[in-house]
């Protein structure tokens, strides 16, 4: 063997050629994972904007201009529908809210302050995600209905936030850490208290885990079926999910074509909030010894 | 403006039951206007003797007072201090302008003053131009100046460094240095500047201050501290290249001093050591003080072993019967690997106790 042959890869081809093969192999890979992850949403789609007479008796790929209409958006003017999406919005606010302002504030303890058995009380924080939200879903409705929160927007927003707060508060304690104390011990110099350091100097830098948190909590009350099936058991307060599921089986009229225009004003705020912030995500999910 | 009084300050931490005392019965004084440099080498509590000062750390004992205002117990809030750090933490989400208004926008004073009194201190720092950047966009001498400026605004009464230059290169270390000087000046309070460095320490204090193990070896002026060490260890960690030590023995004490360093005999006209005759005792040189001879045969034999030319002076490393020796020579000087003789200025030998290293001579 020559001094100038690159050693052998994978393929055992010359180096040129195994790059051509990697790079289609590449190709290909993409093409694959595109096709998995944006064939659902393109159906979805294709079939909101077709008639839905349509949608019942054939199938179409594409809502030519003969068959195209933005008639089926007229479901979400539908009060119950109306009322649905209202209630998720609320739920997914306040969960954000709630995650937010909690796994600062602990997070900041758990980064800064010293108390006895601080390691272990991290690590049993993520024994949380052993259960299946069933597991704990049935404990929390009887707890709520005990205490007044069943059926309450305010309940569901507390069990959501308590499904995302290990994440959020480990995410926040690990990156409050990567900011160094100086900056803290520098404000306190200036004159500001402990509360007033926090507040100026941590939280702000603190802005990309923020938002990866708040993508987490949002994405989880968002999507939550099982919480607000359990939690929410009338119609009026119930949110997204479980209501349209409710919707199809009680229902007289409901084509497919609408369950998919509500879909995909339910699907498009997490896809654009997931989009815009992706920068600010990959950079709150860098931590390293996350 | 008050002085800063130190008294028996003490800080043992406790680490996985180990009881380890970082700084241990430190007794100084600073008077108003006086620029006191703390050296030691890492490790040797004297940051922790600055943020006890600042309040960053509650000492286990002792008492701090400004002037007359005990602050022993005062949050770091209460205390009116600048202080600089040696990560320079900038608060890297404001802007310049924002970074040194913060202090007075906690203590409340009005935009319009906020603006005046930030502008006066960065036309004094020269950064004038670089008020609206962020941190981030700044070099480290940059930095440095607006965490300066970003005291300078507030009046502090006390002054604190923490090492502050240390990540700096040499270049800007010189740089800065009298800017550091200008703004403590100005002030005019008094400044505690812990330093590793001690370069920083000779060239900007009024007073050095040597720590060792949590203990103050030494507290005097710069001169003082490298002319007239009172400790092996002080004498060994200001001045470079270090003082270079020997095992000797104490002959006849009469009048003169006799004093056998491994064989070679010196008369040494220093008075200190009657009771010392027939003693073990360690020398120490400086090493601008070994003069090198062509002649091998005069003072103790030496093979050159390398050159490191500064420019104004040459550091020269040679193989003795003593191990090897570093001598400040003449810029010009190339031993060549030849053999040479060695000659002690014995009006510059420096005499040390050999167990508790305490200079006796």
């Amino acid at each position: 063997m020559s001094q100038s042959e690159p050693p052998g890869g994978v393929f055992g081809l010359s180096y040129d050629g195994e790059t051509r093969v990697s790079e289609a192999l590449k190709l290909v890979s993409t093409a694959i994972i595109v096709l998995v992850g944006a064939w659902p949403i393109y159906w979805m789609t294709q079939l909101a904007f077709t008639q839905y007479e349509t949608v019942e008796s054939a199938v179409t790929v594409f809502p030519t201009p003969d068959i195209f209409t933005f008639d089926n958006f007229n479901v979400l003017t539908d009060p119950e529908m109306y009322t649905y999406m209202f209630n998720t919005v609320v739920v997914a606010i306040g969960t954000i809210v709630t995650v937010v302002l909690v796994s600062l504030i602990a997070g900041y303890g758990l980064a800064r302050l010293e108390f006895p058995q601080k390691e272990n009380f991290a690590r049993i924080l993520l024994i949380g995600y052993l259960f299946s939200p069933i597991v704990i879903g049935i404990p929390l409705y009887q707890i709520w209905q005990n205490i007044g929160l069943l059926g309450t927007r305010f309940g569901l927003i507390i069990a959501l936030s308590a499904i995302s707060m290990p994440f959020a508060v480990w995410l926040m304690w690990k990156y409050i850490m990567t900011i160094p104390e100086a900056h803290e011990e520098a404000a306190w110099v200036d004159g500001a208290s402990r509360w007033r350091g926090f507040r100026d100097v941590v939280v702000p830098q603190c802005r990309p885990a923020i938002i990866a948190a708040a993508l987490f909590a949002f994405a989880l009350a968002w999507n939550d079926f099982t919480f607000a099936q359990i939690l929410l058991p009338q119609t009026e307060t119930t949110t997204f999910a479980p209501g349209i599921l409710r919707a199809m089986g009680q229902a007289q009229f409901l084509p497919d074509a609408y369950l998919m225009a509500i879909s995909l004003a339910m699907t498009l705020p997490p896809l654009l909030f997931a989009y815009f912030m992706q920068s600010y995500l990959l950079k709150g999910f860098q931590v390293r010894a996350l | 403006m008050p002085d800063i009084e130190i008294r028996n300050l003490t800080k043992v931490y406790e680490e996985s039951g180990n009881e380890i005392v970082a700084v241990d019965d430190v007794d100084l004084t600073i008077k108003d206007g006086e620029f006191v440099t703390l050296v030691g080498p890492s490790g040797c509590g004297k940051t922790t003797t600055l943020r006890c000062v600042a309040g960053l750390n509650k000492p286990t004992s002792g008492t701090i007072t400004f002037g007359d205002r005990e602050v022993t117990d005062k949050p770091v809030q209460e205390r009116n201090i600048a202080l600089l750090f040696q990560d320079i933490a900038l608060y890297p989400h404001m802007s310049v302008q924002e970074n040194m208004a913060y202090g007075l926008k906690i203590t409340g004073f009005s935009r319009e003053e906020r603006i005046a009194r930030v502008e006066e201190a960065a036309e004094l720092l020269q950064i004038t131009d670089q008020l609206e950047k962020m941190p981030a966009d700044l070099s480290g001498g940059q930095q440095q100046r607006v965490a300066l400026g970003r005291s300078l605004v507030r009046d502090p009464e006390i002054f604190l460094f923490d090492e502050p230059m240390s990540d700096l290169d040499a270049k800007l270390k010189a740089e800065l240095r009298p800017v550091i000087e200008k703004v403590t000046d100005e002030i005019g309070c008094p400044t505690l500047y812990v330093t590793h460095d001690q370069e920083e320490a000779m060239t900007m204090s009024d007073r050095v201050a040597v720590i060792n193990d949590g203990e103050l070896a030494q507290v005097a002026p710069p001169k003082e501290v490298y002319d007239e060490p009172n400790s092996q260890f002080v004498s060994q960690f200001i001045g470079q290249p270090s003082t270079q030590f020997f095992d000797g023995k104490v002959g006849a004490v009469n009048g003169t001093a006799e004093l056998d360093v491994g064989g070679y005999e010196y008369d040494l006209a220093r008075d200190g050591l009657e009771g010392w005759a027939g003693e073990d005792i360690r020398v120490g040189l400086r090493p601008q003080y070994i003069r090198v001879s062509e002649d091998s045969e005069a003072g103790i034999p030496a093979t050159h072993l390398l050159d490191e030319p500064l420019g104004d002076a040459t550091h020269s490393f040679f193989d003795t019967e003593f191990g090897e020796i570093v001598v400040v020579t003449d810029p010009d000087f190339v031993g060549d690997g030849k053999e040479y003789g060695l000659v002690f200025d014995d009006e510059y030998i420096q005499l040390f106790d050999t167990d508790s290293g305490v200079r006796i001579a």
